[in-house]
């Protein structure tokens, strides 16, 4: 009887395997046999190329990391590459065992969200030494010794620059107190608050009236529920605080909590980072004022644009960063994708 | 009858690892795909092939990665052409950049290129493509005729590569090391939460006794291995701390690793200075992880030799059977003269030796120490040895059905990995596996003790 449990069980996997499978087509095996040489015809289509691409993705809990997965799958069938996506769960030894099946499965490159940015390394030189190409999206590795073939990522300097115009549009000729919700251990979070400090920096040093003072700048863990904590005990520290920039949208929506919980939801307002679809509604509601979207639609065609441009040999840009856009109310009520959800 | 017990004990104490050769054979079938032979032999046969083909009268590119394996492809395939007569115009090793520009160089230089002999990982460089080839037909005639050979592909199961299975067995080292301690522990009917953060405390406080005090970048391998022994005795004391509130006090293990589980992992991060990683910066530190013995990485040598001492412990000294009777009847090994204290302690301490011994492999694998390392795999490790037969009643189990077990899960992740189950999905399973070892346990209760009464 437990057999049939683990034979029910794999067979679900098989399935699963399958789908991921069937894609691949061998290449035609004319006259080998016989002669034991494989050549590849003329008439062969580019596109029927049967190429494999493993990607280790940070979490799939996060729809943004099953975006890019859709998006590669996507753009890679259109380019005949199959995608293999496998779930890191921000685990920097299960990404190193992931990246080691890939090269083990034998797959034509490597696509990452770095889970750490050292101690990928030596996975990362070990796909080198196997010689199959690795690209990374979103995060970036920093080790030494090892080579990307390709980065694509979001300008999140140039995101908290748009986060900083926000709050100074929100605050307006008051200024006033600002609190910070920060997540330190990713380097991409700490691009977002210099970037926004840059602005208000310079706004301040233009104006008299209606300066903006960063008061604290604190963990919000990128998490709703440390999100909230943090946001609640700052109320209480910082009385006059008149606005907050969340790294993300969890923990903006954590901070909206606890503000509403402070019941001074009319002169608090929220900025936000990374226009997930929970983050867009909370701006049609009109919980956050405006978030500097991301695409990751884009950094799963990207990739594989750039990996085409890999195989062809031609030049290609190694790293691409795509600047974030400003999303505000009047954006979120045109949003088909907001629509779709109600 | 007795014949018919024996194999009935047999099937009750080793029926998992029929569980694991049936997991075995199903994933094998389920990864059968192209294999494309990529060794110095499948390169010989090619050249051979070619040559008897299409006749000495060629001339070939010799096109491959820049990889030591290919290097090797590489030079077998250049040297069989030559040997067989037909003209090796160049050996490429690199990118499909590099090839491009080779390509571009033959043309313009009129050298008339009638083959590309490359094995199919390159082959499928899409500068390598109908398209692009009849492109470059066209602006050079010195390369319309250009095809492509590369040995033949055959199916084989990607499972039953030796390169998967080294990986599985790699990757799983730290847990099955881990699972020895906990192993001992459960069979005295005690509990270790703590395993996963002593793992990141045995990381941690290498990184940092390597980076204050035995010279950071230039600490010599001797030092390396100083370091790696200060972490494991660390945890070693934690573990002895654990089994003498355990016996001092009689509080349940299950609280008292609870909370050395929390204030190791706290302390991690203390000395990680509230660091992601603490980077090593010591050379050598990679060598525990990458060497090897006899093409086996010795992490796994490692493991299988103290599963066989583990093993022999168990079964073939006064320490083993001590460790059966605490677990079978605490009150009777005592009356009978067994230091029960003294094997409590031990058994904890060695559980906590153990999980030093993987956190040492992990600051070797990654060349940092990570507070964070080890997260959960106290679970891990306690499913390992729950699969593996052993009961958390105390009083029976084997190690090496915990080596079973530790493989069990390992293979499954190992084929939910190559079909890309997202972690949700592989936590069911995962949990599913445990619930039904755990049945097992329960239903061999049933089957054995009617027969053996």
């Amino acid at each position: 009887m437990f057999k049939t449990t683990w034979l029910s069980l794999l067979l679900a996997i098989f399935v699963l395997g399958c789908s991921s499978e069937e894609s691949s087509v061998i290449q035609d095996d004319n006259n080998n046999s016989v002669t034991g040489v494989d050549q590849v015809n003329d008439d062969q289509n580019s596109d029927s190329a049967d190429g494999k691409i493993g990607y280790s993705a940070m979490s799939l809990k996060n729809p943004f990391f099953v975006i890019i997965s859709d998006s590669l799958t996507e753009a890679g069938a259109a380019h005949g590459f199959s995608v293999v996506t496998t779930d890191a769960d921000s685990d920097v030894n299960k990404q190193a065992n992931q990246i080691e099946d890939f090269i083990s499965q034998g797959v034509d490159a490597i696509v990452i969200n770095p889970t750490d940015k050292e101690a990928i390394g030596p996975a990362i030189k070990k796909a080198n030494e196997a010689g199959i190409p690795v690209f990374t999206c979103d995060l970036q590795c920093v080790a030494e010794g090892i080579e990307i073939a390709g980065h694509i990522g979001t300008d999140n300097f140039q995101g908290g620059e748009l986060a900083g115009n926000a709050m100074v549009e929100v605050l307006g000729d008051e200024g006033g107190e600002v609190l910070v919700l920060d997540f330190k251990q990713a380097n991409s979070c700490v691009l977002r608050v210099d970037g926004f400090k840059k602005v208000i920096d310079a706004h301040n040093e233009s104006t008299q009236t209606g300066k903006i003072t960063v008061v604290s700048e604190i963990n919000g863990g990128g998490d709703q529920d440390i999100g909230y904590k943090a946001a609640a005990d700052s109320l209480k520290a910082h009385p006059n605080i008149r606005g907050i920039f969340a790294i993300n949208d969890p923990s903006a929506l954590g901070a909206w909590q606890a503000v509403k919980e402070a019941d001074r939801l009319d002169v608090i307002q929220i900025v936000g980072f990374d226009g997930e679809l929970a983050g867009k509604q909370a701006i049609l509601d009109g919980k956050i004022y405006a978030d500097p979207i991301q695409f990751p639609k884009q950094m799963g065609q990207g990739i594989v644009e750039k990996l085409v441009a890999y195989q062809a040999g031609e030049s290609y840009e190694k790293t691409t960063l795509i600047p974030t856009a400003l999303y505000k109310k009047e954006d979120a009520e045109k949003d088909p994708e907001l629509q779709a959800a109600e | 009858m007795k014949k018919q017990k024996y194999i009935r004990v047999f099937l009750v104490d080793y029926g998992m690892v029929f569980v694991l050769m049936a997991l075995c054979i199903l994933i094998s079938v389920l990864t059968i795909s192209d294999m494309h032979p990529e060794d110095p032999a499948a390169a010989r046969s090619l050249a051979r092939s070619l040559v008897k083909e299409v006749g000495s009268d060629i001339n070939v590119l010799v096109v491959a990665r820049k990889t030591s394996a290919d290097e090797a492809y590489a030079t077998a395939l250049q040297d069989e052409l030559e040997a067989g007569g037909a003209h090796v115009v160049a050996v490429e090793l690199g990118t499909p950049a590099t090839l491009r520009t080779r390509l571009e160089v033959l043309g313009q230089q009129d050298e008339r290129v009638d083959f590309v002999a490359t094995h199919d990982f390159s082959s499928k460089w899409r500068v390598l493509s109908s398209e692009s080839r009849q492109e470059m037909a066209s602006l050079y005639p010195a390369l319309s005729k250009l095809k492509i050979a590369k040995p033949p592909s055959y199916r084989w199961p990607t499972f039953l590569t030796a390169n998967n299975l080294i990986g599985i067995l790699n990757q799983n080292a730290p847990i099955a090391i881990m699972a020895i301690g906990m192993t001992l522990v459960i069979i005295t009917a005690g509990i270790d939460l703590s395993v996963g953060s002593l793992m990141a405390l045995a990381a941690v406080v290498t990184a940092k006794s390597l980076e204050s005090y035995l010279g950071g970048e230039d600490a010599s391998g001797l030092s390396v291995v100083f370091a790696f022994l200060i972490a494991m005795g660390v945890c070693a004391l934690a573990g002895v701390f654990a089994g003498v509130i355990v016996t001092a006090f009689k509080v349940p293990p299950f609280v008292v690793t609870l909370g050395l589980m929390m204030v190791a992992r706290g302390m991690s991060y203390i000395l990680a200075g509230g660091a992601d990683a603490v980077k090593i910066e010591a050379e050598s530190i990679g060598t525990l992880y990458s060497s090897s013995v006899l093409g086996i990485p010795s992490q796994i040598v490692l493991m299988v030799v103290l599963f066989i001492v583990a093993h022999i412990v168990m079964n073939h000294t006064a320490f083993g059977r001590y460790v059966y009777a605490v677990g079978g009847n605490e009150t009777a090994a005592r009356l009978s003269g067994v230091p029960v204290v003294a094997v409590l302690i031990a058994v904890y301490a060695i559980c906590g030796l153990a999980a030093g011994l993987a956190g040492v492999l992990d600051a070797s694998h990654f060349g940092t120490g990570r507070p964070k390392a080890g997260e959960f795999y106290e679970l891990q490790v306690i499913a390992a040895v729950v699969v593996g037969g052993t009961s958390l009643m105390g009083g029976e189990g084997k190690i090496f059905g915990t080596f079973i077990g530790a493989l069990i899960l390992g293979v499954i992740q190992n084929g939910l990995n190559m079909a890309g189950v997202d972690s949700y999905s592989q936590m069911v399973i995962y949990g599913a596996l445990i619930l039904v070892a755990v049945l097992i346990d329960q239903l061999k209760k049933k089957v054995v003790k009617p027969a053996s009464s």
